[in-house]
C-alpha cells in the first residue's frame, strides 16, 4: 500500500497528460477521461502544488461522477490528501469508500495505513471523533455522495 | 531481514476486467478469497518473498485494474517489470479473445526485451467452460509464454503460476540483478526443478 502512495509520476507522463488536458481546455471541451488522467498524474507528483491541483480536479470529477467512478475519485482523494499530510481528510475519504464497499481491501489497507500514521503522530483520538462526524454530516454528504449500494 | 534475498523482481498482473487478477494475487499473498471482491481501483501492490530452487526472491507485484477507464493510466506501471502474468477467465470467451490486445499493449509499454510472460486461465472451478485448455496452451506456445490453468477460489495452480514465472526469470540471464553480494548460489543448478511441487503440472512452453 505504501508503495502505491509513495510512487512518483514520471515527469514525461505528467507532461503528456497536462498537454492533453490543456488542449481540451483551450477547445472548451474537457472529457472526463482526460481530466481523470491529468488529476491522477498530478496527485502522484512530488510537488505539493501539483497534488493540490489534482485534488481540485478530482473534486470536480466527483460532482459529476456515477457511483463506480466516485469510488475511484474518493480513493485518489484519500491518497492525495495523505501525500499532503492531511490525514484527517484522507481518512474521511477512505471511510466513504468503506461505507459503500465495506470489504474493499484497497480501502481497508489505506485506512490502516492512515491510522498507523496518525497514531504515530498522536492525531488518532481526534480524528476518530472528527472522522465519524464528517461521515455523518459533513464533507461526504455535501459532495453529494450516494451511499446506497447498487 | 532481507539479507538472504537474492533479488527483487517486479511482477505485473494484467488482463480484462473481472477475470480474477486480484483474486489470484490475494490467494497467493494472503491465502484469502472473496467471491465478491471489488473491482480494483487503478493499481494495487503487494510484496511476497518466494523461494524457488533455493533462491529467495522478493516479489514486488503490481496488480492493475482491468476496467477500460484505467487503460491509459496503468501502462506506466509496466516499466521495468521482469515478469508478467496475463490472465483470462476460462468461462469467458471474450476475455480470451482480448489477449492479443493485452500482449500488444505489453509490447508497447514494457521496457525489458525478454520479460517473462505467464498465461493464466483462471476460474477452472466453474462448470461453464468457454475456453478449452488446449486453446490456452496453443496461444501460450504461439507467443512464447508459460501457461497454467488455475483457480483462485480452490487454490489450484496459483502458487505454481508464480513459482514457475520466478524460476524462469531467474534462469534468464540479464533480466535481473542481484540485490546483494553473491552468496555462492549456483543459478545453473536447476537440477531440483523437476522435483518441486509444481512438477508435471505447469507447462513450460
Amino acid at each position: 500500500m505504501e508503495e502505491v502512495i509513495n510512487e512518483v509520476v514520471d515527469p514525461e507522463d505528467l507532461k503528456k497528460f497536462e498537454k492533453k488536458y490543456n488542449k481540451e481546455l483551450v477547445a472548451g471541451q474537457i472529457t472526463t477521461n482526460t481530466q481523470f488522467e491529468y488529476a491522477w498524474a498530478l496527485t502522484r507528483s512530488k510537488y505539493g502544488n501539483d497534488i493540490k491541483k489534482g485534488v481540485g480536479l478530482l473534486e470536480e470529477l466527483f460532482q459529476q461522477g456515477d457511483e463506480q467512478t466516485q469510488r475511484d475519485y474518493l480513493y485518489y482523494l484519500s491518497i492525495a490528501n495523505f501525500r499532503l499530510k492531511d490525514y484527517e481528510k484522507a481518512l474521511k475519504y477512505c471511510r466513504a469508500i468503506l461505507h459503500v464497499e465495506p470489504r474493499n481491501h484497497q480501502a481497508l489497507e489505506m485506512e490502516k495505513l492512515i491510522k498507523d500514521k496518525m497514531a504515530k503522530e498522536g492525531l488518532l483520538g481526534m480524528a476518530i471523533i472528527g472522522g465519524a462526524a464528517a461521515v455523518a454530516i459533513g464533507g461526504i454528504a455535501a459532495l453529494g455522495f450516494a451511499v446506497s449500494k447498487k | 531481514m532481507d539479507d538472504d534475498v537474492l533479488t527483487t523482481l517486479k511482477i505485473l498482473i494484467i488482463g480484462e476486467s473481472g477475470v480474477g487478477k486480484s483474486s489470484l494475487l490475494l490467494r497467493f499473498t494472503d491465502d484469502t478469497f472473496d467471491p465478491e471482491i471489488a473491482a480494483t481501483i487503478g493499481v494495487d501492490f503487494k510484496v511476497k518473498t518466494l523461494t524457488v530452487d533455493g533462491n529467495k526472491a522478493k516479489l514486488a507485484i503490481w496488480d492493475t485494474a482491468g476496467q477500460e477507464r484505467f487503460r491509459t493510466l496503468t501502462p506506466s506501471y509496466y516499466r521495468g517489470a521482469q515478469g508478467v502474468i496475463l490472465v483470462y477467465d476460462v468461462s469467458s470467451r471474450n476475455s480470451f479473445n482480448r489477449l492479443e490486445q493485452w500482449l500488444s499493449e505489453l509490447e508497447t509499454f514494457s521496457t525489458k526485451q525478454d520479460i517473462v510472460k505467464m498465461l493464466v486461465g483462471n476460474k477452472i472451478d466453474k462448470d461453464k467452460k468457454e475456453v478449452d485448455r488446449n486453446e490456452g496452451l496453443k496461444f501460450a506456445r504461439k507467443h512464447q509464454m508459460l501457461f497454467i490453468e488455475a483457480s483462485a477460489k480452490t487454490r489450484e495452480g496459483v502458487q505454481c503460476a508464480f513459482e514457475e514465472l520466478v524460476e524462469k526469470i531467474i534462469q534468464t540471464p540479464g533480466l535481473w540483478e542481484s540485490d546483494s553480494q553473491p552468496k555462492g548460489v549456483s543459478l545453473t543448478d536447476t537440477g531440483s526443478a523437476a522435483v518441486n511441487s509444481c512438477a508435471g503440472y505447469c507447462s513450460l512452453v
